[in-house]
């Protein structure tokens, strides 16, 4: 029987977040725009890090989640750590912002425009 | 008076010569007596005096002569008992000298004669016969009594002979069956054979019931040695069943995770939990076994994650603290075996502390390889319990009847590492406890990233390495991290006009997830040691194509890799009829771990559908350059990534200075993002990105869409512009 390769991380989870599945504060929404303050450094936990160096730009805690290939919850708790020791600044995007959007239908047409390509 | 007369017979003579002369004296002198006294009578009387005294003497003379007689008679009988007495001494002398002639002289002879084997009747005639008929009455006796002795004394010899030869012969089967025999037979039987092959071959001895006692032990070795390898294969095979299921177990609840909210999360951890525990016990059944671990790694393992691994499958992981800042990586033929070893190290440590307490493990490297020491501070071993440890991790004892009950973990520790070369060692523990030091030798670790990425072009095109490294040096040498993303988009459109298109699409998911590592690496050691910056020059312009690969998840983890050189040096290398990887286009399809026969046809034409394309491109004019990268994409699957990409620098150099200096991989991720929440959102998707945009850990097993982020697609979508918009 020839077995299929694994191909994925060794590490599970709750490896990752230490045994933690719940972020205890709502401090980060799925848009919260999470900047870095200091750089990576030697020793910290990988995902930490992945997400100091995403967030030299602002990043949106989703798009972290999608580039860290984690579910949400466990990036919240590891920006929750990184929160705690003041490496990262949340930034909550702002209601003007959302009026700066471009309306619901447009969005849709653009979506569709790039499904048709 | 006779009596002492016969006791002194020397004396006799004189008397004989006293005795007549002394009775006629007496009587002379009596006679005399009796005249005198006649004489001297009156005479009157004298007449009857006279006749008194001639009576008296009378008398006497007759008292005399009595007495002579007597004592001559008496003489005559001394002299004949005298006689008698030479007579029976001569007699004496006679039967002693023929006794001794008997004795010593003719019983020997016999004795000789019976010995040197003649029959009794022979002897005795060779025998001069002794002269008295009792003597020869023994002689005779004594010769058939020695005879039969004899006969008896040499049948008694014989037996005994025949007996020690029998005992000999005896000994020397045993010896050839304890010597030779059984062990040629259970080497034999150790080895695999059948009972027959293990007979034929078998040295019988010669003893029949030895014999039938050799084929009883042999047959009952075969049947016991048959029955542990049955049971052995049987659970092993068992195990591997279970082993299969809480693997796919792991898998489905990691889709989980991804896919449900907070509120089932924990619950999910913790079955995550239990199933990785179940999955560290079958495994240690398993390898005790002689089965195989549940999982094989297809590409090296980064010692964090080897650590987390390891200490994710025992009860308290919790309580260890792990202290890692080490980038090496494990090989991956490998990796399973060290996290295995090193989970039953730390649950060992775990378990002989007190739950209090924390369980510490160290990585470092050194010269002779990775030293992993695992530390705990509950009670120090004594010297006895560290000696038996060792001698478990020893690997010496591979025979399970040498398990003890409890000891299993430290068995399989042991097999591991002398599989892998692994040393294993036991020390006090300066935190009071036990401190265990597990060296990796040099060959588990994988290559650094620098020269890791040698194979990487290797796997590629032998035949582009040099034109990759030709493009690998672009002239700027960005010193450090931070400012090189923001540097990098301007290189980015030239190199990925270069042509690094065709052969970049042409990847594998594997091969992309090998890079991919191999590109998380370079990374690193590139940050640490500010090598391979000149290899992140050409970074970005690799990170280019490979969106157009529609690897928009992982767009930006290998952007920044420093094997866009080879890919791209492979790009041009496509239209000589190889691919990136330098697989002959018209060549046979490959298949890779974990995909199908059709998939890697269907991929085959594509490459070569692609391949055709950039040719066409390449032809129809040098002006297309910066078209170059949409060009390639005619065949490609993938038009939302494609649209991306050249999406991308759009807005950077126009619209938006800040999205200008946001690296083309934040831009690919946001994309990732997006198309997963579309994804999740139920439509229909032609061209499914799972392959090849997700991690790894998708590549095999098609991933399904996170609920996480299905729950929000309106604002998956507007997260993703608002940056744009910013």
């Amino acid at each position: 029987m020839r077995r299929p390769v694994d191909v994925g991380d060794p590490d599970r989870l709750y490896t990752v977040t230490g045994g933690r599945s719940r972020s205890d504060g709502s401090s980060f929404d799925l848009v919260t725009l999470i900047v870095a303050e200091c750089e990576p450094a030697v020793g910290q936990q990988s995902e930490h890090r992945r997400i100091l160096e995403l967030c030299r730009h602002p990043t949106a805690v989703v798009e972290l989640a999608a580039e860290l290939s984690l579910p949400i919850t466990v990036v919240r708790i590891l920006l929750e750590d990184l929160l705690a020791t003041g490496r990262i600044t949340p930034r909550h995007p702002r209601v003007a912002a959302a009026a700066a959007l471009p309306d619901s239908a447009l969005l849709t047409e653009v979506l569709h425009g790039l499904r048709n390509l | 008076m006779t009596q002492p007369a016969d006791r002194r017979p020397d004396r006799t003579p004189s008397s004989r010569r006293t005795a007549p002369t002394l009775p006629v004296c007496l009587l002379i002198a009596a006679a005399a007596a009796a005249a005198a006294a006649a004489a001297l009578a009156p005479e009157k009387a004298r007449a009857w005096v006279g006749a008194a005294a001639a009576g008296g003497w009378i008398l006497l003379a007759v008292a005399v002569l009595v007495g002579l007689a007597t004592a001559n008679r008496l003489r005559a009988r001394v002299a004949d008992a005298e006689a008698e007495l030479l007579d029976v001494r001569g007699q004496l002398d006679t039967r002693t000298a023929e006794d001794m002639g008997l004795a010593q002289v003719t019983l020997p002879g016999v004795v000789r004669l019976v010995r040197e084997g003649g029959a009794p009747d022979d002897v005795l005639r060779q025998t001069r016969p002794p002269a008295l008929p009792s003597q020869r009455e023994l002689l005779r006796v004594c010769v058939s009594a020695l005879a039969d002795a004899e006969q008896r004394a040499a049948t008694a010899v014989a037996s005994g002979r025949r007996a020690a030869d029998d005992l000999a012969r005896s000994t020397d089967d045993v010896r050839l069956l304890a010597t030779a025999t059984l062990p040629d037979v259970v080497a034999t039987l150790r080895g695999g054979a059948s009972v027959d092959r293990a007979l034929a071959g078998t040295h019988w001895p010669d003893d029949p019931a030895l014999r039938a006692l050799t084929e009883t032990a042999i047959r009952e070795l075969a049947l016991s040695e048959r029955r542990a390898a049955a049971a052995q294969a049987a659970s092993a095979k068992a195990l591997s069943r279970v082993q299969a299921k809480s693997v796919s177990m792991l898998a489905d609840l990691r889709d989980m995770q991804d896919r449900h909210g907070e509120e089932v999360f924990g619950d999910l951890l913790r079955l995550d939990h239990s199933t990785s525990q179940l999955g560290l016990m079958t495994d240690r059944l398993a390898l005790l076994m002689g089965g195989r671990s549940s999982r094989a790694w297809n590409k090296p393992i980064v010692m964090e994650s080897i650590l987390r691994g390891a200490v994710g499958r025992i009860a308290a992981y919790q309580r260890v603290r792990l202290h890692c800042s080490t980038r090496v990586a494990v090989v991956g033929f490998a990796a399973e075996g060290v996290m295995h070893l090193l989970a039953e190290l730390a649950d060992n440590a775990a378990n002989f502390s007190p739950p209090t307490d924390e369980v510490h493990v160290y990585v470092e490297e050194s010269r002779t390889g990775i030293v992993v020491t695992i530390e705990d501070s509950g009670l120090r071993m004594s010297e006895a319990a560290q000696r038996r440890a060792e001698e478990s991790v020893s690997g010496r004892m591979t025979d399970l009847a040498l398990l003890q009950g409890t000891r299993l973990g430290l068995a399989v520790v042991g097999g591991l590492a002398v599989k892998y070369g692994i040393n294993v060692s036991f020390r006090p523990s300066a935190r009071g406890g036990t401190g265990v030091v597990v060296l990796l030798p040099p060959q588990l670790i994988a290559q650094q990233p620098q020269p890791e990425r040698a194979p990487a072009v290797d796997a590629g095109a032998p035949a582009a390495a040099g034109s990759g490294a030709g493009g690998v040096p672009t002239p700027r040498s960005a010193p450090e991290s931070p400012a090189e993303p923001s540097a990098a988009p301007r290189t980015a459109p030239a190199d990925a006009g270069l042509g690094g298109a065709p052969g970049e699409r042409a990847e594998t998911a594997e091969h992309t997830a090998v890079r991919e590592r191999a590109a998380d690496g370079a990374d690193e050691y590139g940050r640490a040691s500010g090598h391979g910056t000149d290899g992140r020059g050409g970074t970005y312009g690799g990170g280019g194509p490979e969106g157009t690969d529609g690897r928009g998840g992982t767009y930006g983890r290998s952007g920044p890799d420093g094997t866009s050189g080879p890919d791209g040096g492979g790009g041009p290398d496509g239209g000589g009829g190889t691919d990136g990887r330098g697989v002959p286009l018209g060549g046979l399809p490959m298949r890779r771990p974990g995909r199908t026969m059709a998939a890697a046809h269907a991929e085959l034409q594509q490459r070569q559908a692609a391949n055709s394309a950039a040719r066409d491109a390449a032809r129809s004019g040098p002006d297309t350059t910066p078209g170059g990268r949409g060009t390639p994409g005619t065949p490609d699957p993938h038009p939302g990534a494609r649209r991306t990409d050249t999406g991308a620098p759009d807005p950077a150099p126009g619209t938006d200075p800040a999205g200008a200096q946001r690296p083309p991989r934040d831009l690919g991720a946001r994309f990732g993002a997006f198309h997963r929440a579309r994804r999740a959102a139920g439509e229909s998707e032609p061209h499914r990105l799972a392959g090849d945009s997700e991690s790894p850990r998708a590549a095999g097993a098609s991933e399904p869409p996170p609920a996480v982020r299905a729950s929000e697609p309106p604002q998956a979508t507007r997260e993703s512009e608002p940056p744009r918009a910013e």
